[in-house]
């Protein structure tokens, strides 16, 4: 912890790999943060989850089609359910089966489908609640000392608005990206591309070739929006547009750097993905196996939630040992109730 | 067929005339070869009186086909006629005016086309041997009509007046010289980079009943009806192209321009189609099996797919098995399995001798790509190509009698066999080990759930609402026939099938003629059933309305069953009831009334009643609400489901909260 240095030149692979050391230290030695992140996933969660199973045990009612969804998968049951599904209920596919939710949830995303109202109300709720914790996670992550709840909110506070003054811009250009960018490419030019192909192997790779792209826009986005994110808390910083262009510049400068540490993370998740790929549960039945598969793949939820804050942590710490030092933040601790309020009018 | 071999001789050497004297790009003018009436054949199958004789010529790079085609037909019905009408299927893509394009527009699934997307199909000669045995020139006789709707900018009909009437049993020979452009893949026809898979492509006569002649225009939702005949057709290609066909191939001549000219024929089949593609894997396999003829089955294959060539095979020969046994023997030496392009559109189509599969590049083992299709399609040749309804009007008797039967081969022959779901563009899939497939998802309830009421299945098909078509043609068929075997038995209805297919094939059923083979098996007409399965579009469903078991004061309990008919469609139905000592008591409601009671004295309370606890009536579009029971389960079902889809949720949030 904190070995990182600032004076020591070394290359981009192994400041990567001690950020990415560090940042899982940075996590670890936090455990309350993490379970602050997995008690908003699961109480955001937890309201929608109650408003389906009503749904579901209306229309199971004392049916004897619940015998068999509850010991395994009952599929006519099912299609008849969704069916005469509306709101969440359309929602509930076989894709919510084990390793399938991940399938379905990343290629929902790369293929641009917008999820139905509800849905969408509680990420954009989600999303929010990140972008009010991020400043307390960095600040916690950068500060690498305890700074308590009130110190943790009240850095959550106090950067709230320069975030959401930076998600207005992040925001602008994923907008762009997903309204102009994504069909145009997916839509214009896989059709183009495709259009003489009588070999799906082809399109297949084009397709690849397409997310590719695509990804690397909005990991780039991704990239300079968490180190804008980093440099206003460590160095302070007021204006999200100079944050922005900061951000950068740190990437410009330390691109080999910032790049194998993405990587690194990114391998790491997929590895986490690929483990959750085979120990998944399937169905089940109900009583002790069903607990045991649910706290599975709770566990599954907190090492992605872990992976999250370990970008975050691991960011922080890449940019404390190349343009500051380790535990450094500009602010003094934000001291509560100090709150978001009295910072917007500064 | 021994005796067809002098005229086959005669073809062939007249072919390798014709072909080596036409060295150039026009269709080949010389005569084709004189044949005598197929009809007379003792060992026809069919009546064979719509012949063809056809030599078209492919252009490569203009996308384009000239053809010349003798047909050689014969009035069978006992009624005359004084004109011909013609299929020109390809004008349904010349235009957006056409009827199978303001159906498809109506039905909310139409996309304008590229503009090279578009077909087209031009006679440009048509000439009539008269009386005097001389060909006359009718080409400016020929006109459009439109039977069907009056749209007087469909030119899917072509009526051709002949100047004299054509009596019962006496024949007539007609030329025709066309040109087509061929579409891009439009209703599973066209081309797409170098695979073509040429259907529907050449004029094609209608068929004369008493009534007239039936020649429906190009609809959206329906395509074949045509008589039986004998098809000799010449394929010239650019060299390098594997081409399959209907029929099977006797000649194939390497000519100088560098094309070739591939010759099929085919006895006793009623339309031909064919595919090209310089990139198929052209693999065969015979068939055998000790009751039925050997078959020589050949599969042209995606290179990209080699890996399924087993699995292809497979279900070819599960399906030859199982339909040869069940309802009468595959009769033809030869059929061609076609693996289609991606983006071909030509997936899941079947024509005599010739069929197309589905499957895509990435396919678990244990989904059903490419067996659902394909045991489909070759099933197919009996409800089609044999036994050969009028699909323009009865289409449920082929799509709906064939699901039926695919549904029992995909349960026998496929496993494991489950849902899958695909993802990232649809290219990459996920088999649900938890998921098997089911003869219920086969017979394809949940499609017919959401539209049962539709249509009813009397009506002719062509008439169906353009988007649910098929629901009621192929799921609605499928289930009430799932449901009449589980109310026969198995044995009953492979009688009634194989008696019908015995019967009819190389005929034209009618729904009539199917109801009095099924009367004539079982010894009763069940109009009953068909009224509610066949003339209506009411639907089924039967659930309980009470359930409840009362403790009296001698110990004993009461037990109050109150069951209902919630759908309009009746069928008998049982009612279940079973009690905590185990004992169950079975009624059988002939589902008439709105209701039936049933109360029970007994010593233990009731724990469950079923009403259809074997599902018979597979047609009843809510199963759930034919259950209940006193120790429901829905709860731990619904938190099990629930604790699920809230970890999927976790999931998206997670996967949404990249962008924070």
């Amino acid at each position: 912890m904190g070995s990182l240095s600032s004076q020591t030149p070394v290359s981009g692979l192994e400041s990567a790999r001690r950020a990415w050391r560090d940042g899982w230290q940075r996590v670890l030695d936090a455990p309350a943060v993490a379970a602050g992140v997995f008690a908003m996933t699961l109480l955001l969660a937890l309201p929608l989850a109650i408003l389906l199973q009503d749904a579901l045990a209306s229309h199971l009612g004392s049916s004897l089609a619940a015998e068999t969804a509850a010991t395994g998968v009952n599929y006519d049951w099912w299609q008849e359910f969704t069916a005469q599904a509306t709101g969440l209920g359309t929602t509930f596919s076989p894709s919510v089966i084990g390793f399938a939710a991940v399938l379905e949830n990343v290629s929902g995303v790369l293929d641009g489908r917008t999820p139905i109202a509800p849905i969408a109300t509680a990420l954009a709720l989600y999303m929010t609640g990140w972008a009010f914790l991020s400043g307390g996670i960095i600040d916690r992550y950068a500060r690498q000392r305890p700074i308590r709840t009130h110190g943790f909110f009240a850095a959550s506070g106090v950067y709230f608005f320069r975030f959401l003054r930076l998600a207005a811009f992040a925001g602008l250009v994923y907008w762009w990206l997903f309204a102009y960018v994504h069909p145009w490419l997916f839509d214009e030019q896989f059709a183009n591309l495709t259009r003489n192909l009588s070999v799906e192997r082809t399109a297949v790779l084009i397709r690849l070739i397409f997310y590719a792209v695509f990804g690397a826009l909005l990991v780039a986005t991704n990239l300079v929006a968490d180190y804008a994110k980093v440099r206003i808390v460590v160095e302070d910083r007021r204006s999200a547009f100079s944050a922005l262009s900061a951000s950068v510049r740190f990437i410009r400068h330390h691109g080999r750097h910032v790049v194998a540490l993405y990587v690194l993370n990114t391998l790491t998740f997929l590895v986490a993905l690929a483990v959750w790929g085979l120990i998944a549960p399937g169905a089940g039945g109900t009583g002790l196996s069903m607990w045991a598969g649910f706290l599975l793949a709770q566990l599954f939820i907190v090492g992605r939630l872990a992976l999250k804050l370990q970008f975050i942590a691991s960011q922080t710490a890449l940019f404390q040992a190349n343009l500051a030092h380790a535990g450094y933040a500009a602010a003094r601790v934000p001291v509560w109730p100090e709150s978001p309020a009295a910072e917007a009018i500064r | 067929m021994h005796t067809l071999r002098p005229f086959a001789a005669a073809f062939i050497l007249c072919g390798a005339i014709v072909v080596a004297a036409s060295a150039r790009q026009e269709p080949a003018k010389e005569p084709l070869a004189a044949v005598p009436s197929p009809s007379s054949a003792p060992d026809a199958r069919s009546p064979r009186n719509a012949n063809y004789e056809i030599d078209a010529r492919l252009d490569d790079d203009a996308k384009s086909i000239r053809g010349r085609e003798t047909i050689r037909w014969r009035n069978i019905t006992d009624q005359g006629t004084s004109e011909l009408q013609f299929h020109l299927y390809w004008n349904a893509w010349r235009d957006q005016e056409s009827t199978w394009l303001r159906e498809r527009r109506m039905a909310g699934l139409f996309r304008p086309p590229p503009a090279d997307a578009w077909s087209s199909m031009d006679v440009t000669a048509l000439r009539l041997r008269d009386s005097s045995g001389e060909m006359r020139d009718g080409t400016k006789a020929m006109r459009f009509i439109a039977p069907d709707d009056g749209n007087t900018q469909d030119r899917t009909v072509m009526s051709m007046p002949l100047g004299r009437t054509v009596g019962p049993n006496q024949e007539v020979e007609i030329e025709l010289e066309w040109t087509a452009k061929i579409p891009r893949p439009f209703a599973r026809t066209g081309w797409v980079g170098d695979y073509y898979f040429i259907a529907q492509w050449f004029p094609k006569l209608g068929v004369l009943e008493s009534q007239g002649w039936n020649t429906h225009q190009f609809h959206a939702a329906t395509e074949f009806f045509s008589d039986f005949g004998v098809y000799d057709v010449r394929l010239t290609l650019p060299r390098g192209f594997v081409v399959g066909a209907s029929g099977r191939q006797t000649a194939r001549t390497d000519n100088p321009d560098r094309t070739t000219t591939h010759r099929y024929q085919g006895e006793d089949i009623h339309d031909f189609a064919w595919t090209a593609s310089p990139s198929f894997i052209d693999l065969s396999q015979r068939f055998e099996h000790p009751t039925l003829p050997p078959v020589v089955v050949r599969l042209l294959l995606q290179p990209e797919r080699r890996g399924q060539a087993d699995r292809y095979f497979a279900i070819i020969n599960a399906t030859l098995k199982r339909y040869g046994e069940w309802f009468g023997a595959y009769p033809y030496p030869n059929l061609t399995v076609v693996d289609p392009a991606f983006q071909s559109d030509s997936d899941g189509m079947e024509y005599p001798t010739l069929v197309t599969g589905r499957s895509r590049w990435l396919t678990p083992g244990s989904s059903q790509t490419p067996e659902g299709t394909t045991a489909h399609e070759v099933g197919h040749q009996w409800w089609y190509a044999m036994v050969a309804t009028n699909e323009f009007e009865h289409a449920w008797m082929d799509e709906g009698f064939n699901t039926y039967a695919t549904a029992r081969v995909l349960a026998e022959a496929v496993n494991p066999n489950r849902v899958e779901s695909r993802y990232f563009g649809t290219f990459i899939p996920w088999s649900f080990r938890d998921i098997p497939f089911t003869r219920v998802d086969n017979d394809r309830l949940p499609g017919y759930r959401l539209n049962a009421e539709a249509d009813a299945p009397w009506t002719p098909t062509f008439r169906y609402w353009p988007s649910t078509a098929a629901i009621i043609t192929y799921n609605k068929t499928a289930l009430w026939l799932h449901t009449l075997e589980q109310r026969l038995g198995w044995p009953t209805m492979q009688k009634i099938f194989s008696t019908y297919f015995e019967r009819w094939k190389f005929k034209h059923p009618k729904p009539a003629d199917f109801f009095d083979v099924v009367r004539e098996v079982t010894g009763r007409a069940h109009y009953w059933f068909f009224d509610e399965v066949y003339r209506s579009s009411n639907t089924f469903d039967y659930g309980v309305q009470e359930f409840r078991t009362e403790q009296r004061d001698d110990k004993t309990f009461t037990t109050t069953v109150v069951v209902r008919r919630y759908g309009e469609a009746t069928f008998p139905v049982d009612v279940v009831t079973t009690f905590e000592d185990g004992q169950r008591a079975k009624e059988t409601w002939n589902g008439q009334e709105r209701r039936a009671v049933y109360v029970y004295e007994r010593p233990a309370r009731a724990v469950t009643v079923q009403v259809d606890p074997d599902h018979v009536l597979l047609l009843d579009v809510a199963y759930t609400n034919n259950s209940r029971s006193l120790k429901p389960r829905g709860g731990e079902a619904s938190l099990k489901w629930s604790l699920k889809w809230m970890v999927w949720l976790q999931d998206l949030m997670l996967t949404y909260g990249f962008f924070v």
